[in-house]
C-alpha cells in the first residue's frame, strides 16, 4: 500500500483558481488520466485529471476552495489499484487504517424526512473528508424549488467518507456520509440525520408574495433590461425576488410571468374580485383628524390581512379555573420580589401551553410553503403579543419548555421593556412555533385572534373573573380564566384543538399536573 | 379681460422635457395645454442651448481640421469669418427645429399659450403675454418643466461685453481675448467655438481640475491638450473683482494660479452653473414645495408633493440635461394617463461636445472607490488606434470600468473626438446589464472609433492582440 499526495500540475500564470467541481469521491478506483476535479478561472474552466491510477483515499479540496499550482489536491492508494475491478468500485477497501481508534466506530448519515421532496440536489458541501463535525453543524445543503434545507450532523462526529458531491440528487434515505464517532457519542441508534433545517417555513415575516407596493425598493441593481425593469414595475414586482434563468442569473420577461405563476398558485389573494374600498370624504359628517398608520400597524398590517384571507380560522373557547393558580402565585410573589421578579400569571401560561404543545405536535408545526409538507418542530419557542404605543409587537421566548417561572417572568419583563422603548431586534421576534395574546389586564370575555403565519394556533387569554360554578352539590366561587384558541384549519383539526385548549386549562386549574 | 381654457394636462414650460411630456401626453389622448414664454417652441435647448451651440461648434470643427489639414499638404487658406453668415447658419437649424415642434404641436391638437404662466391655485395657472393679457388655464393636472437659467455673479458690472451662454451664443463679435468664468461643460464649449475663431481663451475655475465630476485622468488629457492652445488655464483660482472701463474688462483673481495684477480682457464669458426656475412660477399658490435653491422635489412618477402636479427636467435636479429631461416627460404623462411607469434608469450620461470631446457614463473611477466597490477598468489609448490616428488626433482615451465579481460595465469615460457618440454604447451596455466579454464578443465595424469600446473591454479581459494586455493580478 502506497499513499501517494497528487498536487495541481502547471496552470499558467493562474493563481488561487476556484475549484468548481469535484469529479470523484473517496473510495473511487481512477485510472490514469481520468478527470478528478474542474476548475474555472475567470478565461476558462479545465479539468485536471489523475496522473497515475489508484483509489481515492482522502479529498483535500472541496467546490469552492482555491488552489494554485503545488496545491495538494487528494490522496490516493496506489497499491489498491491492484485489486479494482475494471468498472472502477472497490468500495471493499477498507478506510485507511493509519490510525485506527478503537474506541471509534462507524456509522452512516442518510437524508432523513426532507418533506414529499424527491431528487433534490445539492448546492452546497459543507464539509469535507476529515473534518470533524458537531452535532447539528450543517453537513449538506439541499434546495428544492421553494426552500434551501440545511442537512445537520445527528452526532458530533468525524467525516470518514463523503459521499455526495455539489449537483447530486438526493431523496430520503440516500447516504450522505459515512462517518466515525467516538464510543460514547455513538449511543445514538439513529442514522438518520437531524430533521432538516429549513430557512423558509420559519420565518416570521414570509414576503414570497409579490407586493405591489407604490415605491419598492429600486429595481436599478436587478440584471434585467429596461423593458423587464418596467414590466416589472407595472405588474408590482421586486425583482430581487426574481432569479433570472437568462445567462448569467439576466431576468427575462419569462421569469416575470413565471413568477407570477408560481405565486397565482398560491393565491396570493388574487382573483377574490372584490369591490374597492369605499373612499368616502367623512368631513361631510363633521371634522376629522387625518392622521397616517404608523410604521409597525402598516406592517403588521399587511401581515395580519394575508393570515386572516389565507387561513382557515376556526376558534375554540374554554375556561380555566384559575383558583388555585392564582393562591399559589400570591404565595409566592413576595419570594419572588426578593428574586428581582414580578409575578405574573403570564409565565404559568407559557408552561402550560408549551407542555400541552409537546401533548399536541400538530399545534407546534408550520405548513410549508408548499401547502403538502407539515414541519412538526422539536423545540418550543413562545411569541408573547405585546401593545406597544406604536402597535403590536410580537417577542419570541425561547424554550420555554426548559426554563423554569422565575426565568420566564424576568425575561418576558425584559421584552416588554424593550417593546415598548422600541428596541426589539428583528430576531428577537423570529422563530416562533405558537403565540400567546393575553388581554387579560384589559377586560374580555372572549375573542378571536389571528393566526400569526407560519405558526398555526395562537392562544387568546382574557380577564379572569369570579364566577359561580357547580361542583356537583353546590355552586362554589371560583376564578375562571377564559381562554380563546384560534387555529388553522388546514393544519389542526376542531377536536384537536378542543383538546389542545382543554389540556391548557387542566394544567392552568392544577399546575401539578405540568410535572407528571 | 381674462380668457380662460380649461384642459386636462397643462405642461409649464415647452423645453425638450415640456413639449415631450405635452407630446405623449396627447398621444395617450389627454387634451393639453403647452405654456411657453417665448414665442418658439423648444425652450432653452433648442433657442439658446444645446442646438445652437453644436452649430457654431460644427463651424469650429471644420476650421480647425482645415487647419489641420495644412500640415498634411492641404491648405484652404487663411479662413475668412463672416459672423453674419455663420448666425444664420444657426438660426435657419434653430427655425426648422423649432417650427417642426410648432407643426408636431398643432397635428398632435396641442393648444399653445405663449405668455410667462404662475399658479394661482392648484387647478389653474395664470398666463400673461408680452402684450399683458391674461389666459387662465384650468387643469386637472400640471407638469412643470420651468427649466433653469445660468447662475448671475452678484459682483459681475452690467456690461455688455460680460456675457452668459445665452450672451456668447449671439456671437456679436470674436474678442481678441476673453476669460471664460467655470470650467463647467457650458463654459468650455464656448470656449473652443471663441478659441477657434481667433479669441485667446483664459479660463478660470475654482476647483482643481476642469469639467466636475469627470475621472482625473481624462480631465488631465483635455487640460493637456487646450493647455497648448488657450491663453491661461487658471484653476484653484477665483475671480473677486470685475470692472469694467472703456479699454476691456479688468478682472483681479485670487487663489493658487492667480495673476499677481488685474487682467485685462475684451469679453467675460461667465459660466458658473445654472439655477432652477421653481421660485418663478407662485408655486406655493399651489402648495407645491420649493426649496431654497429653487428645486422641486419629485417622486420617482415625477409627482410632486401635489398629487396632481408633476415637475420633470432641470427643475427637478440634476443633472440638469435635456436628455434626462425627455424621459421624465415621458412618465410624467404616462402616469397621468394611468400607466404605472417609473423614471429608474441605471446610468444617465454626460457629454462636453468641447475639442477634443469628453463624455462619462454610469460610476466614475472615484465614485466607485467611494462607494467601496470592487471594480476594474480597462483602458485603450487611441493612440493605438488606426481610425482616431487617420483623423490626424491621438489623444484620445477609452475608459470602461467592470464589477470584479460580474465583469459587468458599470462606467465609462471616453475622451477624443466623437466621443460623445461612443459613450451611447456604453449607456445600452450598462442598461441591458452587459459584461466585459459581451462587448469584447460584440463585432465592431473596422476601423472606427467605436472599436476602442470594445478594445477596452478585451483590455480588461485580457483577450486584447493591438496591445498588451496588462498583468492579470
Amino acid at each position: 500500500m502506497a499513499i501517494k499526495e497528487i498536487a495541481v500540475p502547471d496552470i499558467g500564470n493562474y493563481k488561487n483558481v476556484d475549484v468548481i467541481e469535484i469529479n470523484v469521491k473517496v473510495g473511487d478506483a481512477v485510472k490514469e488520466e481520468q478527470t478528478l476535479i474542474t476548475l474555472e478561472t475567470d478565461k476558462a474552466t479545465m479539468e485536471i485529471p489523475a496522473p497515475f491510477a489508484g483509489t481515492i483515499k482522502e479529498l483535500l479540496v472541496k467546490v469552492g476552495s482555491k488552489v494554485s499550482q503545488g496545491s495538494i489536491i487528494l490522496k490516493v492508494d496506489t497499491a489498491a489499484d491492484t485489486s479494482a475491478t475494471p468498472n472502477g468500485t472497490s468500495l471493499e477497501s477498507k478506510p485507511a487504517p493509519a490510525a485506527p481508534s478503537s474506541s471509534s466506530s462507524t456509522q452512516e448519515i442518510r437524508v432523513p424526512d426532507i418533506g414529499n421532496y424527491k431528487n433534490v440536489p445539492v448546492i452546497e458541501v459543507s464539509v469535507k473528508n476529515g473534518d470533524s463535525v458537531k452535532a447539528e453543524q450543517s453537513l449538506i445543503t439541499l434546495e428544492t424549488d421553494k426552500a434551501t434545507m440545511e442537512i445537520p450532523a445527528p452526532f458530533a462526529c468525524t467525516v470518514d467518507q463523503l459521499k455526495v458531491k455539489v449537483g447530486d440528487k438526493l431523496t430520503q434515505g440516500d447516504l450522505i456520509a459515512v462517518v466515525k464517532t467516538e464510543a460514547a457519542q455513538a449511543s445514538s441508534p439513529a442514522t438518520k440525520a437531524a430533521e432538516p433545517q429549513t430557512s423558509v417555513p420559519v420565518k416570521s415575516e414570509p414576503e414570497s408574495q409579490p407586493q405591489v407596493a407604490s415605491q419598492m425598493a429600486s429595481n436599478v441593481s436587478a440584471h434585467a433590461s429596461p423593458s423587464v425593469r418596467r414590466m416589472a414595475r407595472e405588474l408590482g414586482i421586486d425583482l430581487a425576488k426574481i432569479n433570472g434563468t437568462g445567462r448569467k442569473g439576466r431576468i427575462s420577461t419569462e421569469d416575470l410571468s413565471g413568477f407570477i405563476k408560481s405565486n397565482m398558485g398560491q393565491g396570493g389573494g388574487a382573483g377574490l374580485n372584490l369591490l374597492a374600498d369605499p373612499n368616502v370624504d367623512f368631513t361631510q359628517f363633521g371634522p376629522v383628524d387625518a392622521q397616517k398608520l404608523s410604521r409597525i400597524k402598516k406592517i403588521s398590517g399587511a401581515n395580519l390581512h394575508r393570515n386572516w384571507v389565507k387561513i382557515p380560522h376556526i376558534t375554540l373557547c374554554e375556561e380555566a379555573d384559575i383558583t388555585e393558580m392564582e393562591a399559589f402565585r400570591n404565595e409566592q410573589k413576595a419570594q419572588a420580589e426578593k428574586n428581582g421578579v414580578k409575578l405574573t400569571p403570564l409565565p404559568f401560561l407559557l408552561k402550560a401551553v408549551a407542555q400541552a404543545l409537546k401533548c399536541f405536535p400538530n399545534l407546534n408545526a408550520s405548513l410549508g410553503a408548499d401547502g403538502e409538507t407539515l414541519y412538526v418542530k422539536q423545540y418550543y419557542h413562545i411569541g408573547v403579543a405585546v401593545d406597544t404605543p406604536s402597535g403590536l409587537m410580537v417577542p419570541v421566548i425561547r424554550d420555554v419548555d426548559q426554563k423554569g417561572i422565575y426565568q420566564l417572568a424576568k425575561e418576558l419583563a425584559d421584552f416588554s421593556i424593550k417593546a415598548r422603548e422600541g428596541k426589539l431586534k428583528p430576531s428577537d421576534m423570529q422563530g416562533g412555533c405558537f403565540t400567546i395574546s393575553s388581554l387579560g389586564g384589559v377586560g374580555t370575555t372572549s375573542f378571536t385572534p389571528i393566526v400569526n403565519m407560519p405558526e398555526v394556533g395562537i392562544l387568546g387569554v382574557s380577564k379572569a373573573a369570579m364566577k359561580p360554578v357547580w361542583n356537583g352539590n353546590e355552586f362554589m366561587p371560583r376564578l375562571m380564566l377564559p381562554l380563546s384558541l384560534s387555529v388553522d384549519h388546514r393544519v389542526v383539526d376542531g377536536s384537536e384543538g378542543a383538546k389542545f385548549v382543554v389540556t391548557v386549562a387542566k394544567y392552568l386549574s392544577d399546575l401539578r399536573n405540568l410535572i407528571l | 379681460m381674462t380668457n380662460s381654457i380649461q384642459t386636462e394636462v397643462v405642461v409649464l414650460g415647452s423645453g425638450p422635457g415640456g413639449y415631450t411630456a405635452a407630446f405623449r401626453a396627447a398621444d395617450l389622448g389627454k387634451k393639453v395645454v403647452l405654456i411657453e414664454r417665448y414665442s418658439t417652441l423648444g425652450g432653452v435647448c433648442l433657442n439658446v442651448g444645446c442646438i445652437p451651440s453644436k452649430a457654431l461648434l460644427h463651424v469650429a470643427k471644420v476650421m480647425d481640421e482645415a487647419n489641420e489639414m495644412a500640415e498634411h499638404g492641404v491648405s484652404f487658406g487663411q479662413a475668412k469669418i463672416d459672423l453674419k453668415k455663420i448666425l444664420g447658419y444657426k438660426e435657419s437649424i434653430i427655425n426648422k427645429l423649432t417650427g417642426g415642434l410648432a407643426m408636431l404641436a398643432k397635428q398632435r391638437k396641442v393648444t399653445v399659450v405663449n405668455g410667462v404662466g404662475q399658479f394661482v391655485s392648484d387647478k389653474a395657472i395664470e398666463v400673461t403675454n408680452d402684450k399683458g393679457e391674461k389666459t387662465t388655464v384650468q387643469f386637472e393636472n400640471a407638469i412643470i418643466a420651468a427649466g433653469s437659467r445660468p447662475v448671475k455673479l452678484p459682483f459681475m458690472p452690467d456690461d455688455p461685453r460680460i456675457m452668459d451662454s445665452t450672451g456668447a451664443l449671439k456671437l456679436e463679435e470674436v474678442p481678441g481675448s476673453m476669460l471664460v468664468v467655470g470650467g463647467g461643460i457650458i463654459g468650455l464649449e464656448m470656449a473652443t467655438v471663441y478659441h477657434q475663431l481667433g479669441a485667446k481663451i483664459s479660463v478660470v475655475e475654482f476647483m482643481p481640475q476642469l469639467m466636475g465630476t469627470v475621472d482625473k485622468d481624462i480631465a488631465k488629457v483635455y487640460e493637456k491638450w487646450i493647455s497648448k492652445r488657450y491663453a491661461s488655464i487658471m484653476l484653484e483660482t477665483k475671480v473677486v473683482k470685475v470692472e469694467a472701463k472703456k479699454d476691456g474688462i479688468y478682472v483681479t483673481f485670487e487663489g493658487k494660479n492667480a495673476p499677481a495684477q488685474p487682467v485685462r480682457y475684451d469679453r467675460l464669458l461667465v459660466a458658473v452653473g445654472r439655477v432652477p426656475n421653481g421660485k418663478d412660477i407662485a408655486a406655493e399658490k399651489a402648495g407645491v414645495k420649493v426649496d431654497e435653491k429653487g428645486f422641486i422635489a419629485v417622486d420617482k412618477q415625477q409627482r410632486t408633493n401635489v398629487p396632481h402636479i408633476y415637475a420633470i427636467g432641470d427643475i427637478v435636479g440634476q443633472p440638469m440635461l435635456a436628455h434626462k429631461a425627455v424621459p421624465e416627460g415621458k412618465i410624467a404623462a404616462e402616469v397621468i394617463a394611468g400607466q404605472k411607469h417609473y423614471f429608474d434608469p441605471k446610468c444617465i450620461p454626460s457629454v462636453a461636445y468641447t475639442d477634443p470631446e469628453v463624455a462619462w457614463v454610469g460610476l466614475t473611477e472615484a465614485q466607485a472607490q467611494a462607494q467601496g466597490l470592487a471594480y476594474g477598468k480597462g483602458v485603450f489609448p487611441w493612440a493605438a488606434s488606426g481610425r482616431s490616428l487617420s483623423l490626424g488626433r491621438d489623444e484620445g482615451m477609452t475608459k470602461v470600468l467592470f464589477d470584479e465579481k460580474t465583469h459587468r460595465v458599470i462606467g465609462a469615460s471616453i475622451i477624443g473626438p466623437n466621443a460623445g457618440e461612443l459613450i451611447g454604447e456604453v449607456t445600452l451596455a450598462i442598461e441591458m446589464g452587459c459584461d466585459a466579454e459581451d462587448i469584447g464578443l460584440t463585432i465592431h465595424p473596422h476601423p472606427t472609433l467605436s472599436e476602442t469600446v470594445m478594445l477596452a473591454a478585451e483590455m480588461y479581459e485580457g483577450t486584447i492582440t493591438d496591445l498588451i494586455a496588462p498583468k492579470k493580478k
